[in-house]
């Protein structure tokens, strides 16, 4: 605790972002003064982190332990969803302490990132403990859900899902970072921010009447006590209140048109999960608070920030703080979670334990489209996609505030996702509370949910759930073993049997129906499509914006789901031109650039991070460090393709691979555009969750000056590298046409044995030749470079020089073993060295080459007798003393004289 | 560093914005130049780029005024090329540069005349020298060093530029000349060959137009080049031009011309003075020219084994090992010389025994049939004439010119 303190209150320090941590002031009680002072000070920005937290409380009640937490120290459950952080969080929980440092470190990068916001230092402190010690709990229950959720997310964490991404990035930063927000509506697809943007412009004004109004009614109660919280030091209470609220709230939200609309999706997506009451209440909170919240949220931050907060909830008061400060960005906030969670029910339920593949795609198809919706409030349908990858239970989050922050100078991204899918954990862990433009940042908090979701079950019970998978023969079979699980977890969940049935033991459930699956599915698919419309009119505002009508969010159409890419274009469209309008358009764009590479990040981390906290509290370090050192931004542009490499890297099938990497070039152009986008926050909030290779990557991306492409492959390579599993030894060469299967590649042991079978064959020529082929291929293709390397490209150079293959030999074998040499394998250098220079002399035309290669030669190298011989065949060829040459043949060593025997039949001697 | 005052600061980087203006808008290329060339650390460049980076927003210095705003893109990345150079990040320098020479390249061409000539050229000159050194640095920093290449590509852009039928064209050869310099510190000659095309066949330039500083440049370039395709008698032609061309009082040019020139001579049979190598400091040639008139196979592969990583670097240890063969000749002449002494009628009947203990003598342990092949190889290339017994193990020369000399052609191949 301690540490994250003190972590968090340096980050606190060294960033601007007051509002941040005072944010976390609020969220403990003592905090509450703290409260009043951040929402002075960096305004909607820290507010909003309250919020989130306050989300990610909720979350964690329905973790259950957490909740209680969260009910009686609501403020800390919040901090909680601060930290989409959150899932840091949870995984810290968890784990302990220790993790909660961690994250709070990734937070603290956050922060930093949001330093422009200038959150108070101090207020972080109270928060983190609060955060820690409350939130804790909860969140290692969610972790469990994430880390079955864990693996959708990660594909939705491919660009597609970099709203997902951006969920668990907008964690962080929504904690510290609005910025981080809206670089996370950036993400999921610009088209979030700029779908917020223009929320901000045109819409804000609507949105905060509809949204107030709706709020009001709904959260009426839970609104005032927000307001009190706000400034007093009621948080508590109004934690309390706000986790009421939560349940309340949803149902209020239904009322509102979107949030019927919302609702309805909520509901479906309750049911899949089969999440808790707990659920159903969080998702129709969200829809009310999104809807009306959205739009009218927009307003509010106009004016009072106080009443969007009240609207927002629990999870709100971060909320209230950021609508204290930038209202707009908590009423987004809420319209995000509950269209995340509308989505991520879905989604996640199918997902869920899995994470299949399929699913993935369906959720992040989902959630795409939700962020279409929601594109009026970009934050929300990020948010979704990460709901849906990690959070079934998706109570509220409200990430789209923080997008529409961004648009205006106030992001607050909130999401906050309700783990309810897996267990009930809600996890609003979106807190869109950047200050001023960091609204993307709640996506990432989405994640960071997911994340705590998947720790917080048993490990008992993933092996339950794999072994129930294991018996699925398809993918509809897949689909409705998860649906069944997820009904079996929820109801564990809230008989509070979790934990202690014994898991190994239960007896596998009959695989289901597939049809029943597919319904669903459909269902769920069905779910997002209506939720779309509500939310396309945000797309169609956006496209709007494109012509400059801020109003268009009113009109909600229907856009066919099909239409994704569209969407997403006219999104990054809109992004663009949100940044423009954004005050520092500059600033306002890193900061989108931020938080897109926040969610990529998150998800990766999120999923890796729950089973390994302690490399995420390494990466958090670095991540401070690349805090420090992200000055440029071109160097954060980098460090976004980066991520997005990662985030594609994560992608479990090569389908959903490509998809992603198609998506991400989309992406790309549009960050092309974005030049000025921030890595910062990216970098704080991703590098906290990067594997440590991906850390490493990452360094390595930001040394490369101007490659960032140059570094997206690295870290491509990185994260693909296939492991083999075939046990055969012979293979035939096949020259790959796609992404390796692991299947039908071997492993070193295996290509060891390859080698000797092939050494000691008596085939031909050509069999070995093909079978050395196939050995270079899967070690190239596993990356593999060792002595073993070597020894293949020596070998088949040595049978190529015997038959006197030399094209074979020159531009396979010689350059690679140049190459592997110049890393320091030790092989047989001189013998090739030797060769090499004969090479050179049979192409005696290329009088540099030959003063090249003479010229690198080593000392070393001179004395040795293959070399020595080479060059005596070199002086004896060029003064024309043929006697000496076939003398210097006869007594050749290696095979040497196979090459002097070319060299004869070259030149004619 | 004492840092000056604001209002120092100020008015330094006024000054400069006025001297740049004034240079422009008066044509006064030698004051533009030197505006320029921030290599040079003159004191003006140097206070001003501490002024820059002490009054960090100079760009609005540069908007305030219509006549220093045209000139914005120049300027912005100038100032910022002075401030990263003056804080030694060559790297962002390098960046900075390309920019502001890419401005200043599109202004140049639309200037009409070509008063600015000299301005390019110092340009040309400075991104040359700064891409090596941030090469440098981002070598001693683990990256890949490619700045060197990159202001390669920029160049062939100013060649374009300046490759045309107006006055600007005498630029083309300076141009040309950092190429070179570019390419073969890259060991990338064979970029050289395009440019050599353009600037011996296009009907545009009139070699002798140039300046002569340039042309002796290219010369030296040029012969360089023909030295690696061993086409003696065009390298001694061109590196004969730059050294007679060139700045006599320039002994480092010169001494860098001798390099391949002497070894082309020694090719071509032409043996060098002993004060030309002790003038110029070539002494690693000394032995090879002594063994070349001493017949003295020993001494000439002592001499390469001695500098041969001298000689390998710059590329002239093959055409020196090449000097082998006439250093048979001569050995083969002296005992002709000696057997003529003892007795003049046999004398051109040449006994293989006889060399091979002349080689023997010389710790060249060779015996009949590699000098045998010596020998063939010899007759075939016609440094010596006449016949071989083969039964017989004689070598039978002709009574006529023996051993021909070179007289400036080179050796058969």
């Amino acid at each position: 605790m301690m540490n994250q303190a003190t972590n968090t209150q340096t980050l606190a320090s060294l960033d601007p972002n007051s509002v941040e941590s005072r944010y976390v002031v609020n969220a403990s009680q003592g905090q509450t003064s703290s409260y009043v002072p951040s929402t002075a000070g960096s305004e909607a920005a820290s507010w909003n982190m309250y919020r989130v937290d306050n989300h990610s409380v909720e979350n964690g009640s329905f973790s259950n332990s957490t909740y209680h937490h969260v009910q009686q120290t609501e403020p800390s459950t919040r901090t909680v969803q601060d930290g989409s952080n959150a899932a840091s969080l949870a995984t810290s929980s968890s784990l302990g302490t220790t993790n909660a440092q961690p994250d709070y470190s990734g937070y603290n990068s956050y922060s930093n990132s949001t330093d422009p916001y200038s959150y108070g230092s101090t207020g972080y402190q109270g928060y983190y403990n609060g955060y820690q010690q409350q939130p804790n709990p909860s969140y290692s229950q969610p972790v469990g859900a994430y880390q079955n959720t864990g693996a959708p997310y990660q594909p939705l964490s491919s660009f597609p899902n970099t709203g997902s991404y951006a969920g668990p990035a907008s964690y962080s930063s929504t904690y510290y970072n609005p910025g981080d927000y809206q670089t996370a509506g950036g993400y999921p697809s610009s088209g979030y921010s700029h779908q917020t943007t223009t929320w901000n412009e045109g819409n804000y004004s609507n949105y905060t009447t509809h949204q107030y109004s709706n709020y009001t009614p709904d959260t009426t109660g839970a609104y005032a006590s927000g307001n009190a919280a706000t400034n007093s030091l009621h948080y508590q209470q109004h934690y309390k209140q706000w986790s009421d609220y939560y349940n309340p709230t949803e149902v209020s939200c239904a009322p509102g048109t979107e949030n019927l609309s919302i609702a309805s999706k909520s509901t479906q997506v309750s049911q899949v999960p089969g999440v808790s009451g707990g659920y159903a209440t969080s998702n129709s909170q969200a829809p009310p608070s999104f809807t009306p919240s959205w739009r009218p949220e927009p307003s509010s931050s106009q004016t009072p920030s106080l009443q969007p907060g009240a609207t927002v909830t629990g999870g709100y008061d971060s909320y209230w703080k950021h609508g204290a400060s930038s209202f707009q960005n908590q009423h987004p906030t809420p319209v995000q979670q509950h269209f995340q969670k509308a989505l991520d029910s879905k989604p996640s339920y199918d997902n869920f334990q899995e994470q299949q593949k399929t699913a993935c795609p369906q959720g992040l198809n989902l959630q795409y489209p939700v962020a279409q919706q929601s594109s009026q409030s970009y934050q929300p349908p990020l948010q979704t996609v990460q709901s849906v990858d990690t959070r079934r239970v998706s109570k509220v989050q409200i990430q789209t505030n923080p997008r529409i922050a961004s648009n205006l100078p106030l992001g607050l991204p909130k999401m906050d996702k309700d783990g309810s899918n897996n267990n009930t954990t809600a996890k609003p862990a979106y807190i869109s509370v950047s200050l001023t433009k960091p609204i993307e940042k709640v996506l990432p908090n989405d994640a960071a949910d997911s994340v705590l979701k998947v720790g917080m079950f048993p490990k008992s019970l993933k092996n339950y759930v794999e072994r129930a998978l294991g018996q699925c023969e398809d993918e509809k079979q897949m689909a409705a073993c998860q649906a069944v699980m997820k009904e079996i977890i929820t109801k564990a969940t809230n008989d509070g049997t979790l934990h202690t049935r014994d898991w190994d033991a239960e007896p596998l459930f009959p695989i289901p129906n597939a049809d029943m699956v597919d319904k669903n599915s459909n269902l769920q698919n069905p779910i997002p499509v209506s939720a779309i419309p509500k939310y396309k009119s945000p797309t169609k505002r956006s496209k709007s914006r494109w012509e400059p009508l801020p109003e268009e969010k009113l009109l909600d159409k229907l856009d066919p789901v099909n239409s994704y890419a569209a969407k997403y274009s006219s999104w990054v469209h809109v992004n663009e031109k949100d940044r423009k309008p954004a005050g520092a358009s500059s600033e306002g764009k890193t900061d989108i650039m931020n938080s897109i590479r926040f969610p990529l990040m998150e998800q990766k981390s999120a999923s890796k991070t729950v089973q390994r906290p302690v490399k995420r509290q390494r990466l958090a370090d670095g991540n401070a460090a690349d805090n420090g050192d992200a000055s440029s931004d071109s160097d954060k542009e980098q460090n976004l393709t980066a991520y997005y490499s990662g985030a594609i890297a994560l992608a479990n099938t090569p389908e959903e691979r490509k998809r992603r990497e198609n998506r991400s070039k989309r992406f790309e152009k549009v960050q092309g555009n974005r030049a000025q986008i921030n890595h910062f926050k990216a970098k704080n909030a991703g590098s906290g969750n990067l594997y440590a290779r991906r850390a490493s990557a990452m360094v390595l991306s930001k040394n490369f000056e101007d490659g960032g492409s140059r570094a997206v492959e690295d870290i491509d390579w990185d994260a693909l590298t296939v492991k083999g599993t075939c046990q055969e030894i012979e293979k035939r060469y096949l020259r790959l046409t796609s992404a390796p299967d692991p299947s039908t590649v071997r492993p070193e042991e295996v290509l060891e044995k390859a080698l000797l079978t092939v050494q000691n064959s008596q085939k031909n020529y050509l069999y070995k030749c093909d079978q050395l082929k196939s050995i270079r291929q899967d070690l190239t293709v596993q990356r593999i470079r060792n002595q073993l390397t070597v020894k293949v490209y020596e070998t088949h150079a040595r049978l190529s020089l015997e038959v006197g293959d030399l094209p074979e030999y020159n531009q396979q074998c010689q350059s690679q073993l140049k190459i592997l040499y110049g890393e320091g394998i030790e092989g047989c250098h001189m013998e090739f060295s030797a060769y090499h220079l004969l090479c050179v002399i049979m192409h005696s035309n290329n009088n540099r080459d030959l003063l090249s290669s003479m010229s690198r030669l080593s000392d070393e190298a001179k004395k040795d007798k293959a070399v020595q011989h080479a060059l005596a065949v070199r002086a004896a060829v060029t003064s024309g003393n043929y006697v000496m040459f076939f003398r210097l043949y006869k007594m050749a060593p290696n095979l040497n004289t196979c090459l002097m025997g070319s060299l004869c039949r070259e030149n004619a001697i | 560093m004492a840092y000056p005052s604001m209002g120092e600061a100020h008015r330094r980087i006024t000054d400069y914005l006025n001297n740049f203006s004034d240079a422009v808008s008066d044509q006064d290329v030698a004051s533009l130049a030197q505006l320029f060339s921030f290599s040079s650390n003159s004191p003006s460049l140097l206070s001003l780029a501490d002024a820059l980076n002490f009054f960090q927003d100079a760009n609005r210095l540069i908007k305030q005024s219509d006549k220093f705003s045209q000139f914005g893109e120049i300027l912005a990345p100038l100032f910022r090329l002075l401030q990263s150079y003056r804080l030694g990040n060559l790297v962002d320098a390098y960046h900075a540069f390309e920019k502001f020479a890419n401005a200043f390249i599109q202004e140049f061409r639309n200037w009409e005349s070509s008063w600015a000539l000299q301005a390019l050229y110092v340009i040309a000159y400075e991104i040359r020298v700064l891409a090596e050194r941030a090469d440098r640095e981002l070598a001693s920093n683990g990256k890949s060093p490619e700045k060197l290449k990159g202001a390669g590509s920029f160049l062939m852009k100013v060649f374009g530029v300046l490759a045309g039928k107006g006055p600007k064209r005498v630029g083309a050869l300076y141009v040309t000349c950092q190429l070179f310099k570019i390419y073969f510190k890259l060991g990338t000659v064979h970029l050289c060959r395009s440019v050599i095309r353009s600037i011996e066949t296009a009907r545009i330039f009139d070699f002798e137009e140039f300046p002569r500083r340039d042309k002796v440049t290219y010369m030296y370039y040029t012969g360089r080049l023909e030295v690696f395709n061993e086409n003696f008698p065009a390298a001694d032609h061109k590196l004969s031009y730059a050294l007679t061309h060139c700045n006599p009082l320039r002994e480092a040019n010169i001494r860098m011309i001798l390099k391949y020139l002497i070894p082309v001579k020694l090719s071509l049979g032409i043996l060098p003075n002993a004060w030309l190598l002790e003038k110029y400091n070539l002494l690693e040639y000394s032995n090879v020219v002594q063994a070349l008139k001493r017949g003295d196979l020993r001494l000439l592969r002592h001499a390469l084994q001695e500098h041969e990583d001298r000689f390998l670097r710059s590329g002239v240890y093959l055409v020196l090992e090449k000097l082998e063969l006439q250093v048979y000749q001569r050995l083969v002449k002296k005992i002709y010389i000696i057997q003529k002494q003892k007795d003049p009628s046999k004398a051109h009947q040449l006994k293989l025994e006889v060399i091979v203990k002349a080689l023997k003598w010389l710790e060249m342990d060779m015996d009949l049939d590699e000098v045998e092949c010596i020998m063939t190889i010899l007759i075939y290339k016609n440094l010596v004439k006449g016949y071989f017994a083969h039964k017989s193990k004689v070598v039978v020369l002709s009574k006529q010119d023996p051993f021909p000399k070179l007289n400036g052609k080179p050796v058969n191949s």
